[in-house]
């Protein structure tokens, strides 16, 4: 003791009247509370090392199973809008009334394209045609592909993402430009390879890379092959596509294009885009079922870390009736459970994060693509930590009926 | 001298209505500071409720009652965590140590709780440690240490800082009877040198011959020292 002594830090009874310990006036404030009570909350997480990987795996779980059903959803609803959002040059889509999705529906006359060239600010209006052919296998068998007929020589909703042969190779005789991807499954399709689509011979001039929407795979042919091919009559359109001129206000002309043509639906690209996306989102299953099971996502991991935290606590009662005996109150235990939910929330967030993307990177090809978008990614982190913190309120509501005397029962 | 604790007319009540239960059945104690006091009694005796009301755990239902001036009836729950931090150091039954945190850490934890830097903390947990002898097992964890290393422990952890009253609950408890005697002896030593008052609630009559004083609680009430000592209290 003679050492403490020297250092001033513990004072012995002197020889004299005895020296009464007296009561301590100092306590902690707000910043040193939340330090100290932070240490012991991550310490005694990462003592229980079961229960952390338990925890964690149950984040993990929510933030992968919640951001692959999203990243897929935003797949499908990627493949619906793709070739509308492709097509950048197409400023006005005029659609048979009631479209809500990229699909022909009553055909459009000679008199829509006629009017919608003549309405001031449209530079130009070409036909688009699509249906679906039947493009025959050397088997013998048959595989349906979509086929969009695009007029030379603008070629306005032509092939994009070519690895083989040009927009200008559709200008040859028979010449149709299928799907990369889908070669082996179309009957080992080659470079100038011949097939037979809907009974008409064509010939692969070229190939395109992941244009695979829900539907059949894309093919490309000049619009006169594929009104040959699809028994489209040449006054008969599946859209009428429209360039605005420099300057004009796409909402005015599509406003005035729509007057003109009541019969029709008239909109810009962004207008269809959203369309087909309210659609799939509302009026369909796919919405309602990957929304379901990315909620159920999260809601596991919500239930996981509630259940495991409570358990953490209810397993350490004692520990934690120690704490409130030596002086904690219920706001420092708090504390530590609010920074125990931060580090589940946020480490499970980035375990899962990488673990997703990994998942998205190896699983990627041109039939599913998950699509991770960063706002997704930070939305999912950020609800996964609110989450966890709202968890532990459970442990919380537990700890504050803890009478610290207990600590002597 | 000034007392360290008053007792007047204390009662305990849990319940109500008649369910109700009163473990405490109007206590009136005095403890001077710097005594070594042992409260012995039979269990449900209501000694663990007076440990708790000197605790500040637990509030009494009536009567007057003091630490070291500071009247404890009446206080609101929340009052009651500071009055812990700024008087009593605890010594546990089964010595409660954190698990997750070496000797150091839960030594030096009470005294960061009191506003220690945690330099001064730590440097006061070693001191403390040193001083119950277990120089060596500063970064060892509670569980690998034995029961009587780990009851030093515990002992370091009531009166770093210096509280002025030290309550310990069954110090021996679940230690054998050197060990349980050492550390007895030990915190003895330890209150005398540096003032603390301790109360220590125990079974253990190899230990009676250190105390100061020895109070007998029975059916929640003081009683006079028993005739013969039944050791199966």
């Amino acid at each position: 003791m003679a050492t403490e002594v020297a250092a001033g830090r513990i004072a012995l009874a002197p020889s004299g009247p005895r020296a009464f310990a007296q009561p301590l006036s100092g306590h902690a404030g707000f910043g040193k509370r939340w330090r100290a009570m932070s240490a012991i909350g991550v310490r005694m997480m990462f003592h229980d090392r079961l229960k952390l990987l338990g925890t964690l795996f149950g984040v993990v779980f929510a933030v992968v199973l919640s951001n692959f059903q999203m990243g897929t959803f935003l797949s499908l609803l990627g493949k619906n809008v793709m070739f509308v959002e492709a097509n950048t040059d197409i400023d006005l889509w005029v659609t048979p009334p009631g479209t809500r999705q990229f699909q022909g529906g009553k055909p459009l006359g000679d008199a829509v394209l006629n009017r919608a060239r003549a309405t001031r600010g449209v530079a130009w209006a070409e036909p688009l045609v699509l249906q679906t052919a039947q493009l025959q296998l050397p088997n013998g068998g048959r595989e349906p592909v979509s086929l969009v007929g695009t007029r030379a020589p603008r070629f306005v909703g032509g092939p994009w993402n070519l690895v083989k042969g040009d927009s200008r190779s559709l200008e040859a005789p028979d010449a149709v430009i299928f799907e990369d991807a889908e070669r082996e499954k179309l009957g080992g399709l080659n470079l100038g390879s011949v097939r037979e689509l809907s009974g008409h011979k064509v010939q692969v001039a070229g190939f395109t890379w992941g244009l695979l929407p829900f539907a059949p795979a894309y093919a490309f042919a000049e619009q006169g092959l594929a009104r040959e091919i699809l028994k489209v009559p040449a006054d008969q359109h599946t859209f009428v596509t429209v360039g605005l001129e420099p300057g004009a206000d796409p909402l005015a002309v599509r406003d005035e294009l729509q007057r003109l043509l009541p019969e029709v639906l008239v909109m810009t690209r962004q207008q269809y885009l959203g369309e087909i996306r309210h659609y799939i989102i509302t009026g369909t299953q796919i919405g309602f079922s990957f929304g379901t099971s990315t909620l159920f996502g999260l809601i596991v991991g919500l239930v996981t870390v509630a259940l495991s935290m409570f358990s953490s606590v209810v397993d350490n009662m004692r520990q934690f009736g120690t704490l409130k005996a030596i002086g904690a109150t219920n706001f420092d235990l708090a504390r530590l459970l609010f920074v125990q939910s931060l580090v589940y929330g946020v480490v499970g967030s980035l375990l899962g994060l990488g673990f997703v993307t990994w998942i998205a990177q190896v699983s990627r090809n041109p039939n599913l693509t998950v699509i991770l978008p960063w706002w997704l990614l930070a939305i999912t982190a950020g609800l996964m930590v609110v989450m966890c913190v709202v968890a532990s309120g459970l442990a919380l509501m537990r700890l504050r009926r803890l009478e610290p005397a207990m600590v002597f029962r | 001298m000034n007392a360290a604790i008053e007792l007047k007319g204390i009662t305990k009540t849990y319940g109500v209505g008649a369910l109700s239960f009163q473990a405490l059945k109007g206590i009136d104690l005095t403890v001077p500071q710097g005594e070594f006091m042992m409260l012995v009694g039979p269990s449900g005796s209501g000694k663990t409720t007076l440990l708790s009301l000197l605790g500040c755990v637990l509030t009494p239902t009536s009567g007057q009652a003091s630490l070291f001036g500071e009247r404890l009836d009446g206080r609101r729950e929340r009052d009651l965590p500071r009055l812990r931090l700024s008087y009593i150091g605890f010594i546990f039954q089964g010595h409660n140590l954190l698990p997750a945190l070496t000797a150091e850490e839960n030594v030096a934890f009470p005294l960061l709780l009191r506003g220690y830097a945690n330099a001064a903390a730590h440097q006061e947990a070693r001191d403390v440690l040193a001083a119950v002898g277990l120089t060596d097992k500063f970064k060892s964890l509670p569980e690998d240490l034995s029961g009587g290393q780990r009851q030093r422990v515990s002992v370091a952890r009531a009166v770093a800082g210096r509280p002025p009253l030290i309550l310990a609950d069954e110090p021996t408890a679940s230690l054998d009877a050197e060990s349980g005697l050492s550390v007895t002896t030990m915190l003895k030593k330890l209150s005398t040198e540096r003032g603390h008052t301790v109360i220590c609630v125990t079974h253990d009559n190899r230990i009676f011959h250190l105390a100061d004083r020895t109070v007998f609680i029975e059916d929640g009430r003081i009683v006079p020292p028993p005739k013969r000592l039944d050791l199966s209290l």
